[in-house]
């Protein structure tokens, strides 16, 4: 099974709930698929095993070759390449590899070059289990490739928590790849009820079931509740805002090592999930 | 030769647009004939590379100056590669303003690329 846990912006606890979960379930393999932010590993403090360059390939021209036809750029979805009289200029950035220019060259003037984009990093978290996280270079704009392969790493394992991409970009599509269920991570606040319509609208095109964890829950108002209730979406959890947990956090320590009362808080949110998810694939 | 401004509206008193990838017209001045084309900007609604779109139809439109706000890095190296020079619009309002100070040469040259451009696919 591969649960997904997200939210509709950064910094509303996707990582908190992930990293607990992940802390407390020994069976389950966490992959940091926020490759732009990864931080995942702040906490799970891993012993890495293993590094893998992700590549992408981007059109060059031979410009003795090129007939100056203007097909590639004509056939090109992301404007990567731009034609005219006096050259053709392909756009490394704004390439997505789809290898279509060089299939409509008429002239065989396109090859492909390579160049890395990010690496994936394979350990084993502090607390005994497997970890995965990938890390996007600084000025890349595409992090798509670099989840694919976390997904594809992680294909056969019996328990996956994705940690994914905020909000709804072709990064947290790509890592809600294959999910059986997720959990949209929001707070109390009408900040975090916008933001998280967007994930539940994304989430039910995608027709991947989900529930909701409230996180900060005493804080805010009562605007998330009402929300769920309208849409009739099930809450598997809240968590209630403690001073302690925040300060643990900052210093790199999550809530399951700091107390009892805080472990059997991330267990029981931990059954409610597995129950709705299980439900959720029943019927 | 012909003269590209960004500009909101299709005529010569249309004010100026303040954005180049994104611009909602490209108001295109031949000068030898004084005629004017108005194109709608196809790159306007583009996810990502609208400055590289907008190059490509200046580029189709024969256009070897355009005026402009500002312009991001992956547009200037294009302008530069096709021989398109850019100046800046700053101090006029509408297309006809840019253009007299232009033919008095007074609008600087943009030299170096703006901070905006790259958007997040
Ligand atoms: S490989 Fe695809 S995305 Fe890249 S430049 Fe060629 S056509 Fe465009
Ligand atoms: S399709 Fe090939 S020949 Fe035609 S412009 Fe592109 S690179 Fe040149």
């Amino acid at each position: 099974m591969k649960i997904a846990i997200l939210s509709g912006k950064g910094g509303t606890g996707k990582t908190t709930v992930s990293n607990n979960l992940a802390a407390l379930i020994s069976e389950a393999v966490l992959i940091d698929c926020d490759v732009e932010e990864p931080n995942s590993h702040i906490f799970m403090v891993p012993r890495i095993t293993g590094e893998e360059e992700i590549q992408t390939g981007y059109p060059v021209v031979d410009d003795d070759k090129c007939i100056h036809c203007r097909k590639c750029a004509d056939f090109c979805h992301y404007n990567a390449i731009i034609a005219g009289a006096a050259a053709t200029m392909p756009l490394k950035d704004l390439c997505h590899d789809c290898g279509g220019c060089r299939l409509v060259c008429p002239a065989g003037a396109i090859t492909y070059e390579k160049k890395g984009i990010g690496t994936i990093y394979t350990g084993k978290s502090r607390f005994g289990s497997d970890f995965l996280y990938g890390q996007l270079h600084l000025g890349e704009l595409s992090g798509v490739k670099i989840i694919n392969r976390l997904n594809e790493m992680t294909a056969d394992r019996d328990l996956v928590l994705v940690d994914s991409p905020p909000g709804t970009s072709c990064s947290t599509v790509a890592a809600l790849e294959d999910s059986d269920y997720a959990v949209i991570v929001t707070e109390p606040t009408p900040f975090g009820v916008s933001d998280m319509k967007m994930v539940v609208e994304m989430l039910r095109e995608m027709e991947i079931p989900f529930s909701v964890v409230v996180n900060k829950a005493g804080l805010g108002d009562k605007e998330v509740y009402d929300y769920c209730r309208g849409e009739n979406l099930s809450i598997s959890g809240e968590i209630p805002f403690d001073r302690s947990v925040a300060e643990a956090y900052a210093s790199g320590k999550l809530a399951v090592e700091i107390s009892d009362e805080n472990r059997s808080l991330y267990n029981t949110l931990w059954l409610n999930i597995r129950k709705e998810a299980e439900k959720s694939h029943e019927n | 030769m012909n003269i590209a401004f960004c500009s909101t509206g299709c005529e010569l008193k249309s004010e100026l647009d303040d954005r180049f990838g994104r611009t909602t017209y490209f108001l295109i001045y031949k000068t030898e004939t004084s005629e004017i084309i108005c194109i709608e900007n196809e790159a306007r609604m583009a996810k990502g590379g609208a400055g590289s779109q907008a190059v490509q139809q200046l580029i189709d439109h024969n256009v070897s100056v355009v005026i402009a706000p500002e312009v991001g890095p992956q547009a200037m190296d294009a302008l530069k590669r096709f021989n398109i020079t850019p100046y800046n619009q700053k101090g006029a309002k509408t297309v006809e303003e840019a253009l007299a100070l232009w033919k008095d040469e007074k609008l600087p040259l943009i030299e170096e690329p703006g901070a905006k451009g790259l958007h997040k696919a």
